[in-house]
């Protein structure tokens, strides 16, 4: 496991590399972020002097190298934009993108796990019938559509839930986060249930998708004519054994969850980092860009290493060594 | 038993009475709370590292200048009581008296000095249009400042209109201290409560500010750039007035009995620009393709054939929801420089399709129309209905629709042949938009830089020059006047319209929104109070 933790670590190491180098030439592609930062009633002198100060003025090898010193020692540069070190910058709105993303993915597992197992088990059932129609639903509404009813309906119609933004948030860890009050929850369920609401259908559909699979198996059908009892079929046998592909969706999928929430942050106002990024993009501001996309590349990594850890605790046959 | 009621007793009932008023109004206006939804995020807290509209107002909100900018940009006292012109370059301030900052520290001349020079040396030089001319402050006593300029600079009392004045003691504090640090504080009308970058400001009340205190003693300023997300916390009644109120919302707004929408003029113009310059210009050909072998453009008849040929009133009708006006010139009526005398071009075909066949164009040409997309309030609906409208005059027009990161350089640069542009009168005269777009190009002196079209004509430049070293206002405004007959008769520019600014807010909300589209709590009124 040490061995693979450290091939992983190496492997992260190289993506970073090339995706720095991607990043740093790919923003000078798009445009010069020079002519989007500074303020248009400037002069030649003034301008020169920001770009030195902003260190675009030397050839981009040489601001690159810079950076990669910067790296080596922690520093990730400070932003163009907030002038406050890019990392505090996105770490700043982790918190609000970390439980925003939590709060769905819980939403998901408790609605779609069971639903999927009923709907697989009893296929034939009106229930499951109406469960699979509303997961089609689920996953081809777009986002921000229903993200709009929601608002439309729960905050201006009934007026029972706040439209937008983060309510109240308590100290904990050393950030702020909403979950703990009140007011915050009230602030988190619309767009948690918003962003929930496709991935519910997905890990549903997967799920029911395993069971009937799996129920067909020769081991299911020795279990119940040993005479085990049903739950002991269900939860051992049949729900373990389908639950790779599931672990592997949902591990993936909040990842996106943390990185890509962009739409529905915006419509409900949630200070993540979602919109942070498309901001920065939009700005061309280089160093959260490059900051961002490394702690996305390190997210991933990591987020993959843990699924395979669940892998080799839901099936004894998979070592990580073995396959790396 | 009978009482009598003596004068004296009348009397003194009657200061009761009216002791008791006077206790319960302040009281009375104690409870009340204002959520503004912001149209923009602001990008930090201190006041003098970014130069932007949200995050200008916001710092309004906190920090007080010595000229408080009016909204119709007229300048008036605020922590300077008055002030004279010493000579050509020296200006004094006579500063008031008793102001303190929130920390209970006394204003004086030093905060002055330490906040004019920091904001003039700071690295993003993001006020340096403002403070150039600042060659040194210096104060002659505790309340009295004398401002040197490099230049006679008729603009000084603007440009400090610009710069908050914070406490000396943090002239060298880092951003971060001003973010929720130990130097967010000033002597404005709010104090802060807590910064949420990406999210929120929270303020309240300042009881001890000199022009008496707000009517709200809580104030939230949310950051909402989502259009529909603004409008629906509106609707639920979760925020009281909302800035840029989208156009597709204005019916909901008007037709809910609780809320209006508020209208305003903004001093912003939207204009296409035309390339003058080059003798052949890059987007245009006949319209089989083949080169024109001149640049139409240089022909001022084709010029105002083109804005003869818009129909800019339904543009403005259409395309911006009636969130604008038409413009002929850079500002409307009321503003520095606006001059009677030029021509307001109406819309028609038949006239422009003469006068291009006068020009020597009888069956047109055609040619390849630039703009940028999401930068502008509908651009890329701007520049696609114009199109459609030269088309129907005999220009065959393509679009081409660009994302802001690629087209602000390339447009500046005079890359395009017609191009959508757009400029905020931040100061509210004429000179200052003609500096940026219609003065022959000038990197040294700062002219011209994005004078996309490449204009250079003599007499403008003189004009534009004069105007920045004419101290005397009456000769001042008579000088732009001339620079406006002089840029909008000619039709170097198609002035397309002046955006406004609209709000939507709650009916207890009075509000006179300003040009500088700035939303401020101190300013808003409940008009049931």
């Amino acid at each position: 496991m040490i061995t693979s933790l450290i091939r992983r670590a190496i492997q992260a190491g190289f993506v970073i590399f090339a995706m720095t180098l991607i990043v740093f030439i790919g923003v000078n592609v798009i445009g010069n972020p020079v002519d989007i930062l500074i303020n248009p009633d400037l002069n030649q002198a003034e301008r020169l002097r920001v770009v030195e100060s902003l260190g675009l003025d030397r050839p981009l090898w040489q601001q690159y190298l810079s950076f990669l010193h910067g790296l080596a020692q922690g520093d990730f540069g400070d932003s163009f934009v907030y002038s406050k070190p890019a990392l505090d910058v996105i770490v700043e709105r982790l918190p609000a993108t970390l439980e925003l993303a939590l709060c769905a993915m819980l939403i998901a597992i408790v609605v779609g796990l069971p639903l999927g197992l009923y709907a697989g088990l009893y296929p034939n059932r009106v229930s499951s019938k109406i469960i699979m129609t509303g997961s089609i639903l689920g996953f081809s509404l777009p986002t921000f559509w229903v993200g709009l009813m929601f608002i439309l309906l729960f905050a201006v119609q009934l007026g029972w839930l706040p439209s937008n933004g983060r309510g109240e948030t308590e100290l904990l860890f050393g950030a702020r986060w909403s979950f703990l009050t009140a007011d915050g929850l009230a602030h988190l369920f619309l767009p948690a249930l918003n962003l929930a609401l496709f991935k519910t259908s997905l890990i549903l559909r997967l799920t029911r998708a395993g069971v009937q699979e799996v129920v067909m198996q020769d081991y299911v059908k020795f279990a119940r004519a040993k005479g085990l009892r049903e739950n002991r079929i269900i939860f051992v046998h049949i729900l373990k054994n389908l639950m790779i592909p599931v672990v592997t969706i949902i591990g993936l999928e909040f990842g996106s969850l943390i990185a890509f929430s962009v739409v529905t942050e915006s419509i409900f106002g949630w200070p993540g980092m979602g919109k942070l990024i498309i901001d920065s993009i939009n700005l061309l501001d280089r160093p959260v860009i490059v900051a961002y996309l490394m702690m996305m590349v390190v997210l991933f990594v990591s987020l993959n290493f843990i699924i395979d850890i669940c892998y080799t605790l839901l099936d004894p046959r998979v070592r990580l060594d073995g396959k790396g | 038993m009978t009482t009598y009621v003596t004068r004296r007793s009348f009397h003194a009932s009657v200061m009761a009475l009216l002791a008791a008023t006077a206790f319960c109004s302040p009281a009375f206006a104690q409870e009340a709370e204002l959520r503004i939804g912001m149209a923009s995020p602001i990008t930090s807290l201190d006041p003098h590292e970014d130069s932007n509209s949200p995050n200008n107002a916001t710092s309004r909100h906190i920090w007080d200048s010595l000229i408080n900018r009016g909204g119709s940009a007229e300048n008036k006292p605020q922590l300077a009581t008055e002030w004279e012109i010493v000579d050509d370059t020296h200006w004094r301030f006579t500063l008031r008296e008793g102001v303190k900052f929130h920390d209970g520290s006394a204003f004086d001349a030093e905060d002055v000095v330490a906040s004019l020079i920091r904001a003039r040396d700071k690295e993003s030089q993001a006020f340096a249009s403002y403070t150039r001319t600042i060659k040194s402050v210096t104060a002659e006593d505790a309340h009295t400042v004398v401002v040197e300029t490099t230049g006679p600079d008729p603009l000084i009392l603007n440009s400090l209109s610009r710069i908050r004045i914070i406490s000396s003691e943090f002239a060298d504090a880092p951003v971060t201290d001003f973010e929720n640090g130990p130097a967010a504080f000033g002597t404005g009308p709010f104090k802060l409560v807590s910064y949420k970058p990406g999210d929120r400001v929270e303020l309240v009340r300042n009881e001890e500010y000199f022009d008496g205190p707000a009517d709200w003693s809580k104030v939230t300023l949310r950051q909402v750039p989502d259009e529909g997300g603004r409008l629906a916390s509106l609707l639920a009644g979760d925020l009281d007035v909302i800035e840029a109120l989208p156009a597709e919302g204005v019916d909901r707004v008007e037709g809910n009995s609780n809320l209006k929408v508020i209208r305003g003029k903004a001093t912003r113009i939207v204009y296409l620009g035309m390339d003058v310059a080059r003798d052949e210009t890059p987007f245009v050909t006949a319209k089989d393709g083949s080169p024109l072998g001149a640049n139409p453009f240089k022909d001022a008849r084709v010029r105002k054939a083109l804005l003869m040929g818009m129909n800019r009133e339904a543009i403005v009708d259409r395309v911006m929801s009636k969130n604008g006006t038409v413009a002929h010139q850079f500002v409307a009526e009321g503003f520095f420089g606006h001059s009677d005398e030029v021509e307001e071009v109406p819309y028609d075909v038949e006239g422009a399709k003469a006068l291009l066949a006068e020009a020597g164009y009888p069956d047109g040409f055609a040619l390849t129309i630039h703009g940028p997309s999401g930068r502008y309030l509908n651009d890329s609906e701007i520049v696609q209905a114009a199109a459609q409208m030269l088309t129907r005059i005999g220009i065959d027009t393509k679009v081409e629709v660009l994302p802001w990161s690629v087209y602000s350089s390339k447009y500046s640069d005079g890359e395009y042949s017609l191009f959508l542009g757009s400029w905020g009168v931040n100061t509210g005269e004429v000179s200052n938009p003609a500096i940026a777009i219609v003065a022959g190009r000038d990197a040294e002196k700062g002219l011209g830089r994005y004078n996309g079209g490449g204009i250079d004509v003599p007499e403008i430049n003189a004009l534009i020059e004069k105007a920045a070293s004419t101290l005397e206002d009456g000769e001042r405004e008579q000088i732009q006047r001339e620079l406006s007959n002089l840029i909008f008769n000619e039709t170097w520019l198609l002035p397309m319209h002046n955006e406004s600014v609209v709000l939507g807010a709650k009916k207890n909300i009075d509000f006179a929104p300003r040009a500088d589209t700035y939303t401020l709590a101190y300013e808003i009124h409940d008009n049931t109070k």
